[in-house]
């Protein structure tokens, strides 16, 4: 019982945020044809990896997750150009340790750069490892 | 590999330096190469961005580093760039206004020093962003909300020190800062408000201690760094409401602007209300060549095609209502007696209480949807903002937002706008969207950014906040007494900063007609 309650609550939760107008003043999701549909909320997002035991998971819930996890930018860019259910980035599969290092060091379209002060390289190798791995899963 | 000098300097001598610095705040965090001073350029600059290129970052990780690091600038006499954590989009970034300073990036002093529940606030360093405050209040279930801008990626104590707003009663970000800490440019430390008393307990309770106040000095400013502030934040109401006004008609501005002034005016609305055109929200969800890949200017009739597409009006005003359950109830019976006769339907609120979702609420929750929107044009996107204020006259506003619309439209760009309304003024905000990597467009905003400084000083409404590119012809439209202003800015600046080596030109204050020279 509290199981559907739960899922008739994300239900509309899901729809209450397709529904709400989109604004630069709060999270919205698209309309548009592209969308992919929304798994996690903006919240969800937010907290991404906060538990999870793997340190680069972890940070890539830190630094990486409020534009590439849930209703944000970076996932619904990717989701114009990458294969059906893959516009999250750890749902990728072709994501190699080296290829992330370099769009993140050098930005691609319209995902800027990130500095070796907020991601150091250790850091970025810890990242970039975990979405390579947990690609091949 | 390129190497850019600091203006006024040779290599041997920017070598002494750099060496110096190493010495005081570790080689990792002195970083001078190519590699990654391309990491530190605008990525909304306007072409490559290397007008504005630094030559080196230094990244210091405590306040007595930072103090280290003035004193050692003012030896060498090197120009720094202080940046909280870099993310101030559509203004510069971390980007210096002169090229070859170094930047200053205080994004590893991110520590959350101190939350107090029951005097709601807190007391943080400059690389807290947005995203981190707000999983720290939610990790720790603090019933402490906060208000966030459009770009939530950047750092709380930055964008508060550029005026930047949010949309929640606290969106006035800079009122909510209740005493800094600053390193001055001499080095030394100063603490303003009640901080100025040794062993102060309501450093965070009281904004303006005993004399003059001069927070506001360290806003939009170059005359100290700002390493910790304290800051207001709003106790979790018991309930609120929200919803989004859709005004069909272009000139309804004018009659909605005077409505909603008068309830922001009397505090019915506590927030900073916006007020979008159709682009603004299109170009969070899809991209222009969905809409129309013609030449010029997107034609009102597609405008048009997006507002039923979308369910959305011409201006389209989020409204929040935040109180206890009878206050919120009233406030919602006034606003569907004053709009329902005007747009012929019933309103629905979406309803939030305490204990619910917060999703459901309208608090403030980080997001960076709205960069979603540089992605307008396709390629690499930037935006660029013009956001003149006006008083709060709806006909005024009308007027002047028709001129703009029709300038866009001669130059051919995509008109896109938004009024925010504040306490006593409206910001009629042109935001300007473009490929950065096509030379025609960049001309096109360049050309447009001017025209509109120019036409709105001439009616009398200044610029609120400069991009690195603008802020010297900005601040030349403030011109009162044949600049006063700026003449007062000058001599505060020569000083307290002999050496100019703080943020030389930022908000036009210290500018100087000489940037980097590359070798």
């Amino acid at each position: 019982m509290i199981r559907i309650l739960a899922f008739v609550l994300g239900l509309i939760l899901a729809l209450a945020l397709i529904a709400m107008p989109a604004d630069a003043q709060g999270p919205a999701a698209p309309k548009s044809v592209n969308a992919t549909p929304i798994a996690t909320t903006a919240l969800g997002a937010i907290s991404y990896g906060a538990q999870s035991a793997n340190p680069g998971e972890k940070l890539f819930g830190r630094k990486c997750a409020f534009c590439h996890i849930g209703p944000s930018t970076g996932k619904f860019m990717l989701a114009r150009r990458v294969p059906k259910g893959q516009a999250e980035l750890p749902d990728r599969r072709d994501l190699t340790a080296d290829y992330v290092k370099a769009v993140v060091r050098n930005g691609l379209v319209n995902m800027p750069t990130f500095t070796r002060v907020e991601l150091t390289d250790r850091e970025l190798a810890q990242v970039a490892d975990w979405l390579a791995r947990k690609g091949r899963k | 590999m390129s190497i850019l000098l600091p203006a006024g300097m040779n290599g041997a001598a920017f070598d002494r330096a750099l060496g110096d610095f190493r010495r005081a705040i570790g080689d990792p965090w002195v970083l001078s190469g190519e590699e990654d001073r391309q990491t530190y350029i605008d990525p909304y600059a306007m072409g490559d961005g290397l007008d504005h290129d630094c030559s080196a970052i230094l990244a210091p990780g405590s306040v007595e580093e930072v103090q280290a690091i003035i004193r050692i600038a003012n030896q060498h006499k090197t120009p720094l760039w202080p940046v909280s954590r870099g993310k101030n989009l559509g203004y510069g970034a971390a980007s210096p206004k002169e090229k070859g300073n170094l930047i200053l990036d205080l994004s590893r002093m991110n520590r959350i020093l101190d939350v107090n529940e029951k005097q709601a606030s807190c007391l943080i360093e400059p690389g807290v962003g947005y995203f981190d405050l707000f999983r720290h209040l939610r990790e720790r279930n603090l019933p402490l909300w906060m208000s966030v801008p459009g770009n939530s990626w950047g750092s709380v104590i930055g964008n508060a020190l550029d005026r930047g707003i949010g949309y929640t009663p606290y969106g006035d970000h800079c009122e909510t800062l209740c005493g800094l800490e600053v390193v001055l440019p001499d080095g030394s430390l100063l603490r303003t408000g009640m901080g100025a008393m040794m062993g102060a307990k309501g450093w965070q309770s009281y904004k303006y201690g005993y004399g003059p106040g001069w927070d506001q000095m360290f806003m939009q400013s170059n005359l100290g760094v700002v390493v910790k502030a304290g800051l207001w934040l709003q106790p979790e109401p018991e309930m609120t409401a929200k919803i989004t006004l859709a005004l069909p008609r272009f000139d309804d501005a004018g009659w909605a602007l005077d409505i909603l002034c008068d309830l922001r005016r009397r505090d019915i609305i506590q927030h900073n209300i916006v007020f979008g055109s159709p682009v603004r929200a299109a170009s969070t969800m899809s991209q222009r060549a969905d809409w129309y890949t013609g030449p010029g200017a997107l034609p009102d009739s597609i405008s048009e095609q997006m507002m039923a597409k979308l369910g959305l009006g011409w201006w389209n005003a989020k409204i929040s209502l935040f109180g206890d359950e009878g206050s919120v109830m009233a406030q919602v019976a006034l606003i569907r007696r004053l709009f329902e006769p005007r747009l012929g339907g019933p309103l629905q609120f979406e309803v939030w209480k305490r204990g619910e979702p917060l999703e459901k609420s309208a608090t403030g929750i980080p997001t960076t949807m709205g960069l979603q929107s540089v992605n307008w044009y396709g390629g690499r996107g930037g935006h660029l903002s013009f956001a003149p204020v006006l008083p709060q006259d709806g006909d005024m506003a009308l007027a002047y937002a028709k001129k703009i619309k029709a300038y866009y439209e001669e130059v051919g760009q995509d008109y896109y706008a938004s009024f925010t309304i504040g306490r006593r003024h409206i910001n009629n905000v042109s935001l300007i969207l473009y490929n950065r990597d096509e030379p025609e467009a960049v001309t096109r905003v360049d050309k447009l950014y001017r025209h509109l400084l120019k036409e709105a000083a001439a009616s009398g409404f200044g610029e609120y906040r400069g991009h690195i590119s603008y802020m010297d012809e900005v601040a030349a439209t403030y011109d009162f007494a044949d600049g006063a202003l700026a003449r007062l800015n000058s001599r505060v600046k020569a000083a307290l900063d002999p050496n100019n080596i703080l943020a030389p030109g930022r908000n036009g204050i210290g500018s100087r007609t000489h940037g980097g020279d590359r070798t």
